[in-house]
């Protein structure tokens, strides 16, 4: 029983860290490919900081993004 | 709803936990300074009498900086630059005023009473986490206020994406939540028997090994969650905003972001080198904390890149150098940790005081550093005036830095002399020094920290003074400043 | 893709962090928590008396500068006797490993220490070790121990935890009525071998004195 739990806990532990190691890479690897395709430039999101008026013009606009989602599936 | 230009970001709760980070701050170093103080000249601890041994005060000390001046700082700020990053004022909500406001006073009456509750030794033991049951229930309440706050904000937001700083502060509720209510699980014995004994006591879920265990997987994330990642949250907003330079690579703190997630909670364990539990854990704790280097680094390189040419604000602005400063205590105290957490290193160091030594290299010069200067970057927008005075800023700044290399260079020294001389042997392997020879030894150090103590906390009393001078007598602005903070 | 959507869905994101920092607690603490509470074979739990010690010692908070945990270090086997078993702490709860030694370890100290040595040292530390930086604990010669609650403890851990505390220990006030006789007898033989004349009188009074059970206390850390 002992053995089985400790065998268990390996395994779990293997199979976790490799998954989330992969992840990992997989996820760098997604920043870079996205913008280099040009599908997305993270760099932008660091204005969110410095251009942060509560009048100022979202990076992204969730308002208007839900807008434009509600009028496509009227 | 869409544009309102009479629109403004209600800073009023932010206001109000800036009051309690300064109240807590002063009162949580006093008392720290006093017990350090107390190291040096025992006599000191009959100042209160039953009420002002070290033993009692010791954990006022450290909750009150947690829970009082660093958990009140994280509101503050999330309360000021929630609001900001993601574009909406939290007055748009009058659901979310409420809640932040049943938040600060539960909030505020009880930290009060859980501080009361230790001054009469009313306490369930386990580090930063003493509070008994009924406190912990209080924490509880507050913690899911703000996070219904928090994600509130969040719903009604008008920016889409989440800044890097909302990661960090959703990562700090979740991880606290988590970590507090497992640690804190117990059963109070006046219900589990008919009404027998005191109504306030409890009984760990856990034992032994367990309990140890899970109180350090607890203790090290609280740090972890508490103490490095809302204050590198804050980090990630203040310095850009009021360097006016973006993070140097928004990529490179997402992925630190992960990396920290994922890597920090297997560190735990290093606080149990060489005790009772399996290991396995031992060397994982060990392994996973030389690891834990990468993130905590990728994120203070981050930091310190985003000055890039622009290291003359260094000279020009004193609110860049208290956050280019905190980094680079935030860098030490990252490759000190892992050193401690190497076996070898351990068997020494454990026990000693290299350990508060390193804790308040992180304190000290990475968490109040940040959070002082995240509160002079808020006050001119909050209170609409210029910081009162930048000379004592720069005196402020001087003092304490003055402070945090005394406390770790005496801390590092008494540290290693204890543990050196614990473990010493004369030529026929027989121990050289009794215990009392390894404590009249550290008479020195314990003097330096205490001083080191008192110049810190004169540099906090100077901050406090600034702010109030700031809040009452400072010129008024009449326009909201955009990066640089001004001052007199 | 999974990661733009991951990250304008706070509630997912949410839901990731969590799994992400839960990861490490699953698997590292959960699974050995049968195992590692396993008693020594003849652990006995202890009495209300030393368990009002306990409180005593939490109260005042002593695992600020103790320790209760001897390496396996032949320097600390040397200075405190045999290292650490993790079936000695089998009933602690809370544990009370401490993390500092501003004074010595105090796992083994019912092997070294008598009552008579603490009962001057809790009144006057430095004047039995010259040059102690440890306060003075005059309080716990006038304040009165819980022993009360300490009972409600032992009858909480017997039934939520099987730890083998005998059939009289109940969860009515008439057990504890019938069971405070044996902790008074308990705390009349350390006050037996104390001088202190006010602790003597509080023991033959039916009342407790801290000092008494927290001496009953560390004479049982062994």
């Amino acid at each position: 029983m002992d053995m089985d739990l400790r065998n268990l806990q390996g395994y779990a532990h293997i199979f976790m860290s490799g998954f989330l190691v992969i992840m990992l890479y997989w996820y760098i690897i997604h920043l870079y490919r996205s913008e280099k395709k040009g599908e997305r430039d993270y760099e932008k999101y660091g204005n969110i900081a410095l251009d942060d008026e509560v009048t100022s013009t979202p990076v992204e606009d969730k308002r208007a993004s839900e807008r434009e989602y509600k009028e496509e599936n009227k | 709803m869409q544009s309102n230009a009479a629109l403004e970001y209600d800073y009023s709760l932010a206001k109000k936990f800036t009051f309690l980070t300064i109240l807590f701050g002063i009162l949580g170093m006093l008392v720290g300074t006093l017990i350090a103080a107390q190291m040096a000249f025992p006599e000191l601890n009959y100042l209160l009498g039953e009420y002002g041994t070290f033993s009692r005060l010791r954990p006022i000390h450290t909750n009150t900086v947690i829970f009082g001046f660093t958990v009140s700082g994280i509101f503050a700020t999330w309360f000021y630059l929630g609001q900001r990053v993601l574009k909406v004022s939290i007055a748009e909500s009058k659901f979310l005023m409420v809640i932040g406001n049943i938040q600060f006073w539960l909030y505020f009456v009880g930290a009060l009473a859980a501080t009361i509750s230790l001054l009469f030794g009313v306490s369930s033991s386990k580090e930063y986490a003493q509070y008994e049951w009924p406190f912990d229930i209080v924490v509880v309440i507050v913690w899911v206020l703000w996070g219904v706050g928090m994600m509130g904000l969040i719903g009604i937001r008008r920016e889409k994406a989440l800044y890097i700083s909302v990661w960090y502060y959703l990562a700090c509720f979740l991880g606290i939540a988590m970590l507090y209510l497992f640690n804190n699980m117990a059963i109070p014995t006046y219900f589990a028997t008919e009404g027998l004994g005191s109504i306030l006591n409890s009984v760990s879920m856990y034992s032994g090994t367990n309990d140890a265990l899970v109180q350090w997987w607890y203790g090290h994330n609280a740090v972890a969650f508490g103490f490095t990642v809302p204050i590198v949250g804050m980090i990630y907003y203040f310095l850009p905003k009021e360097s006016g330079q973006a993070i140097y690579s928004y990529k490179l703190s997402l992925l630190s972001f992960w990396g920290l997630m994922f890597v920090y909670l297997w560190a735990g364990s290093h606080h149990l080198l060489w005790s009772t539990v399996p290991d396995w854990m031992q060397t994982m704790g060990s392994a996973f904390s030389i690891v834990l280097i990468l993130p905590s680094w990728g994120s203070a390189i981050n930091m310190l890149l985003t000055m890039k040419g622009e290291w003359n604000q260094l000279t020009d602005n004193p609110l860049i150098k208290f956050m280019v400063l905190a980094s680079t205590f935030y860098m030490l105290s990252t490759i000190e940790g892992p050193i401690q957490a190497i076996r070898s290193v351990n068997a020494i160091a454990h026990f000693t005081d290299w350990i508060p030594g390193h804790v308040h290299d992180g304190t000290l010069g990475w968490v109040t550093f940040m959070i002082m200067a995240a509160i002079f970057h808020m006050a001119p927008r909050m209170f609409k005036r210029e910081i009162y005075s930048r000379k004592l800023m720069e005196a402020q700044f001087w003092l304490q830095t003055t402070a945090v290399v005394l406390y770790f260079t005496s801390m590092w020294i008494a540290g290693i002399t204890q543990g050196m001389m614990w473990r010493a042997v004369d030529e026929y392997g027989n121990l050289m020094y009794s215990f009392i020879d390894t404590v009249t030894v550290l008479h020195p150090y314990y003097a330096i920290r205490a001083l080191s103590g008192v110049m810190y906390f004169i540099g906090f009393l100077m901050f406090a003074w600034n702010i109030y001078k700031t809040m009452t007598a400072g010129k008024e602005l009449t326009q909201e400043p955009q990066f640089r903070t001004p001052m007199a | 893709m999974f990661f733009h959507w991951l990250e304008k869905n706070p509630f997912f994101f949410a839901a990731a962090i969590s799994i992400v920092i839960s990861f490490a607690g699953l698997i590292e603490i959960v699974p050995n928590f049968a195992k590692a509470g396993k008693p020594l074979v003849d652990l006995k739990p202890r009495t209300v008396l030393e368990l009002a010690g306990k409180h005593v010692y939490m109260k005042d908070n002593c695992q600020s500068c103790h320790s209760q945990m001897i390496r396996p270090f032949k320097s600390e086997t040397d200075r405190y006797g045999d290292y650490s078993l993790s079936g000695e702490y089998a009933y602690d709860r809370p544990f009370l490993w401490g993390s500092k030694r501003t004074g010595p370890d105090l796992h083994r100290v019912g092997n070294y220490r008598t009552t008579d040595w603490h009962e001057n040292h809790m009144m006057d530390p430095p004047a039995i070790v010259p040059g102690s930086i440890m306060p003075a604990y005059k309080h716990q010669f006038t304040n009165i121990a819980d022993i009360e609650t300490a009972y409600a403890e032992a009858v909480t851990v017997k039934n939520a935890f099987h730890t083998p505390y005998g059939p009289e220990f109940q969860r009515t006030r008439a057990a504890w009525d019938a069971h405070r006789p044996k902790v008074l007898a308990d705390a009349k033989l350390i006050a037996d071998d104390m001088r202190n004349k006010d602790v003597k009188e509080a023991v033959a009074n039916g009342e407790v004195p801290e000092i008494v059970a927290l001496i009953a206390y560390m004479n049982s850390l062994k």
